[in-house]
């Protein structure tokens, strides 16, 4: 490298470092990063608690079941848990606009409940303090106050032709500032990675002795690092090209707010205007349609499942029904299930597509706002994007259909079919049904489909660093 | 006073020449625009969702009717009848979404236990939600306020900066007066553009012109206000132009971003609330242990509260759908205590909300927005109180035609009751706006104090 680089880096660096305004904004940013720390463990392990408590009594009240009847038990259902992503406590993302807990049981496929959102006051939908927003929304717009006037106070001064006039090359003075400030940016960053550690370290979950845990962090820290470099080489070139300072720190300031305040919002809207959702009515009166459609699996006499009967009696050489060596209604209710399950898996799937392609509008935004890139892969590191809600949601309902089938079984070969309809199975047929245990999302499935951010920031760091290499020419106007 | 105008008139002159408010109240304008049209949007669609209700109800009813005619057992025909209740959008909910998107604005309920049909969630995308709410308030509330920093922040320290304050001084301009001016141009031109954008929204989103719309302006304007009051703040304190920058962006961002979050994570850390699922749970083991109980210690305790059937013949048998219903009542009355502390627990919370929240103006003055919108936790929780008083209209129509095995025939399911919202929903009072105007004042005050010091220092 050459040294006038450095050399400029390295006074820059100490100009940085000695301004007042340096340490009052590292100041704050550290108090916003403790704070939103400090908050979020907190708000992570007492939900973490109160979702073991539920499961707790869910487990003993299920346990504390007496005999009953396997189709009762098929409707009293279960839980399905959501437990926080793996490194929720740094990044959030979805988690609390997202259902955490889905009832399951027989023939019903109920929404996942119980956001946090719905219960928050209204005034607080202004971006949640979380240390992934402190890195990548915060400290942008702190190294704008920092770094705007790097190149346009040189020009201001005259120093600038002076330099130039000494054989200076400006893409080197450029180079050299943006390293500067780069390297005043680098405590914030250290700060940030710091906390972020301990953090880590103090989660009960350890989320870094988990399989891939290590390396969603590094991935995290690659997000924020890029985003900011993408940042660093944004100021200096814009800095670089204009005549005067005011006119930069506005453009600098009018950036930041357009892509971190304004654009993510305006980018929600227009994903919601070009991939619809239906409504709730709608969409439960399409299932409903087609579940009905099927027959009703209640009703072993229901018409639909004649083919099923008649191939059963051939199958056993019987006449009728009940003398069948298995309870009929209860296969007839597996074999409405099976297709009320395909119904709704259908439509999730086509509702994950719409909610998808939604995010895929806001990934393309991302080309002109990073800091959505930055979001996408630091809540894709953190396992807390829309991709492992939609694995939860089917997850559970897997989960479901296989519960239920289980019982349909039991009632099967353990109930006798148009016998007294009191029949029960013995309690400690309970204990052997297992909970729901949610997967943590695999790193290789978070990473799926990040391609559009990673470019995005890419092209963030390597455009204007184009422009960074041609400042405007040094006559100050 | 002549002085004040021929100053007032050049400032203005000023500002107008200027390249700055143009590209503000430019982006601005463009940001309210996009609000009013995300916000029509979402008015149109809960038109269309609510217009599409009836049509539902009937292709439910039709195939109700093809199942079960001509039998019509009323417990089988109630079973299946879910009626739609549904939480209308005032226009001004178009300028304020507040917790609309993610609480359901429909709820379909049928005679079953009512408590666990109330917190189903409504279809959304999280991904979407989480990035938050483009509305008009937002606007107002927090974009508004940082355009004015920007326009008023520098009001003295530009003319320190270039040099001119003691010579401006020296010339007998009060400072005081000049600061005046220029951060109260900024205020106009900010509210300006929002009086612009308001009144494209009025004819766009079918605003009515009323107190109540009026009010909810006003409240924009007047938190718009503070924000000038603290403008004139930094401008009296700051010394250099870069430094009252770097205190504008860091007391917005203070203001927005800090301080709302803490103190919600504050109060949600102080007053915990027990979420919905408690209800669930509770409820279902209510309901399912019921069967494994007498028939008749269920009927007792249910006609404890409905005396009047007591007289029914006993129920014997496994099943009856009196039986059925009356456990279904009586799982809603074991969880009501939980559920009246639920409301009673967020309610509190959102006390507590508004007793702390002056300390964090944005984000007061969108609770009074929301508050005025109905588009807030109190209009919701009130919506839920109506869709009770809807179910409780249910058991006394489905009641006696089930305690009389009667017959229900598609002839009569025109007599179904049918949930209307009411003409003019209960409303407490607004959280009240002279908070703001004590934060204003004291700003106030600190920018006279500010003013006395000697200038050059």
């Amino acid at each position: 490298m050459s040294s006038p680089i450095l050399t400029i880096a390295r006074a820059e660096a100490r100009l940085h470092l000695r301004r007042r305004a340096w340490a009052v904004l590292l100041g704050l940013f550290a108090v916003l990063l403790l704070t939103a720390a400090v908050l979020n463990q907190v708000r992570q392990s007492r939900e973490r608690a109160q979702q073991a408590a539920y499961q707790d009594l869910v487990r003993a009240q299920w346990e504390g079941q007496p005999d009953r009847h396997p189709h009762r038990v098929a409707h009293y259902g279960t839980f399905a848990f959501k437990s926080p992503g793996p490194l929720a406590a740094l990044d959030p993302g979805v988690d609390a606009y997202a259902g955490r807990i889905q009832f399951l049981e027989a023939h019903r496929q109920n929404a996942a409940n119980f956001a946090e959102a719905s219960q928050l006051s209204s005034a607080f939908r202004l971006g949640e303090l979380t240390p992934a927003f402190v890195l990548q929304a915060v400290l942008p717009l702190l190294l704008v106050v920092l770094g705007f006037q790097a190149m346009t106070g040189e020009r201001e001064s005259g120093r600038l032709r002076l330099l130039a006039s000494a054989g200076l090359p400006l893409r080197t003075i450029a180079l050299g500032k943006a390293l500067g400030l780069a390297t005043a940016a680098a405590p914030f960053l250290a700060l940030g990675a710091l906390t972020g550690l301990v953090q880590l370290g103090l989660d009960p979950a350890a989320p870094l002795a988990q399989p891939g845990g290590t390396a969603r962090a590094m991935l995290f820290a690659v997000a924020v690092l890029a985003h900011t470099l993408a940042w660093i080489v944004f100021i200096i070139a814009v800095s670089g090209r204009l005549a005067r300072s005011a006119p930069a720190g506005a453009v600098l300031l009018v950036a930041w707010l357009a892509t971190v305040v304004v654009l993510p919002r305006a980018a929600a809207a227009a994903a919601d205007a070009l991939h619809p959702l239906p409504d709730k009515t709608s969409f439960a009166a399409a299932v409903t349609a087609e579940v009905r459609a099927q027959g009703d699996s209640h009703d072993p006499n229901d018409e639909h499942f004649r083919e099923l009967r008649e191939r059963m009696l051939a199958e056993h050489g019987v006449d009728r029904v009940e003398d069948l060596p298995v309870n009929y209604g209860a296969i007839v209710m597996a074999e409405g299930e099976k297709l009320s399950a395909e119904t709704f898996a259908r439509h999730l799937a086509a509702l994950g597509r719409t909610q998808n392609a939604q995010a895929a509008v806001v990934d393309g935004v991302a080309w002109v706002a990073p800091y959505l890139a930055a979001r996408r892969l630091s809540t894709a590191a953190a396992g807390t994007d829309l991709t492992a809600q939609l694995a939860f949601q089917r997850e559970a309902e897997a989960f479901r259909y296989e519960f239920v089938q289980e019982l349909n079984t039991l009632q099967r070969d353990k109930i006798v079919y148009g016998g007294d309809p009191d029949q029960r199975l013995s309690a400690d047929h309970w204990s052997r049904f297992a909970d729901f245990r949610a997967t943590p999302p695999a790193l290789a499935d978070s990473l799926r489909g990040t391609a559009v951010a990673w470019s995005a920031l890419l092209a963030w760091i390597a455009v204007p660093f184009l422009v960074l290499l041609r400042p405007a020419p040094p006559s100050a106007s | 006073m002549k002085s004040w105008i021929q100053l007032c008139l050049w400032e203005a002159r000023q500002l107008l020449r200027g390249g700055a408010l143009r590209w503000v109240c430019g982006a601005l304008l463009a940001a309210g625009l996009l609000a009013l049209w995300s916000g029509d949007r979402r008015l149109a669609r809960h038109a269309s969702e609510i217009a599409g209700l009836p049509g539902h109800l009937t292709t439910q009813m039709e195939a109700v009717a093809r199942q079960f005619t001509p039998d019509g057992e009323a417990g089988y025909v109630a079973y299946y009848a879910f009626l739609p209740t549904h939480h209308p959008l005032a226009p001004l909910a178009a300028l304020s979404v507040g917790l609309r998107d993610v609480v359901p604005s429909v709820i379909w309920v049928r005679l079953l236990g009512l408590e666990g049909q109330l917190y189903e969630a409504d279809l959304g995308n999280p991904a979407l939600q989480a990035l938050g709410n483009f509305d008009f308030a937002f606007v107002c509330c927090v974009l508004a306020p940082l355009a004015l920093l920007l326009l008023g922040h520098d009001a003295l320290a530009r003319e320190r900066d270039a040099g001119r304050l003691p010579l401006l001084a020296a010339q007998g301009v009060s400072l005081g007066r000049l600061l005046a001016i220029r951060v109260l141009l900024a205020w106009g031109a900010v509210a300006a553009t929002l009086a612009l954008t308001f009144a494209l929204a009025v004819p766009w989103v079918g605003l009515s012109v009323d107190a109540l719309t009026l009010t909810w302006f006003g409240t924009a304007l007047g938190h718009l206000a503070v924000w000038a009051a603290l403008a004139a703040l930094v401008a009296a304190a700051a010394r250099s132009v870069a430094t009252s920058l770097a205190v504008s962006l860091a007391g917005w961002i203070g203001a927005v971003v800090l301080l709302p979050a803490v103190l919600n994570l504050a109060l949600v850390t102080a007053l915990p609330v027990s979420d919905g699922l408690e209800i669930t749970v509770r409820q279902r083991q209510e309901t399912h242990g019921a069967w494994d109980r007498p028939r008749a210690d269920v009927m007792n305790a249910f006609f404890a509260h409905r005396p009047q059937w007591a007289d029914t013949p006993p129920v014997t048998g496994r099943f009856a759908w009196r039986w059925y219903y009356a456990m279904h009542e009586m799982s809603d009355r074991s969880v009501a205590d939980l559920g009246r502390t639920y409301r009673a627990n967020l309610r509190a919370r959102q006390d507590a909300l508004i007793r702390f929240a002056w300390l964090a103006p944005s984000a007061y003055a969108q609770l009074r927005l929301n508050h005025l919108a109905r588009t807030d936790l109190d209009a919701h929780l009130a919506y839920l109180d109506e869709v009770r008083a809807f179910h409780e209209r249910l058991r006394d129509h489905f009641y006696p035609l089930v305690f009389a095995d009667a017959r229900i025939t598609p002839a009569d399911y025109a007599a179904f009751p049918a949930y209307a919202p009411p003409a003019s929903p209960v409303s407490a009072a607004p959280p009240p706006f002279w908070p703001l105007l004590l934060t204003g004042i004291a700003a106030l005050f600190a920018t006279h104090r500010f003013l006395q010091r000697p200038i050059l220092s």
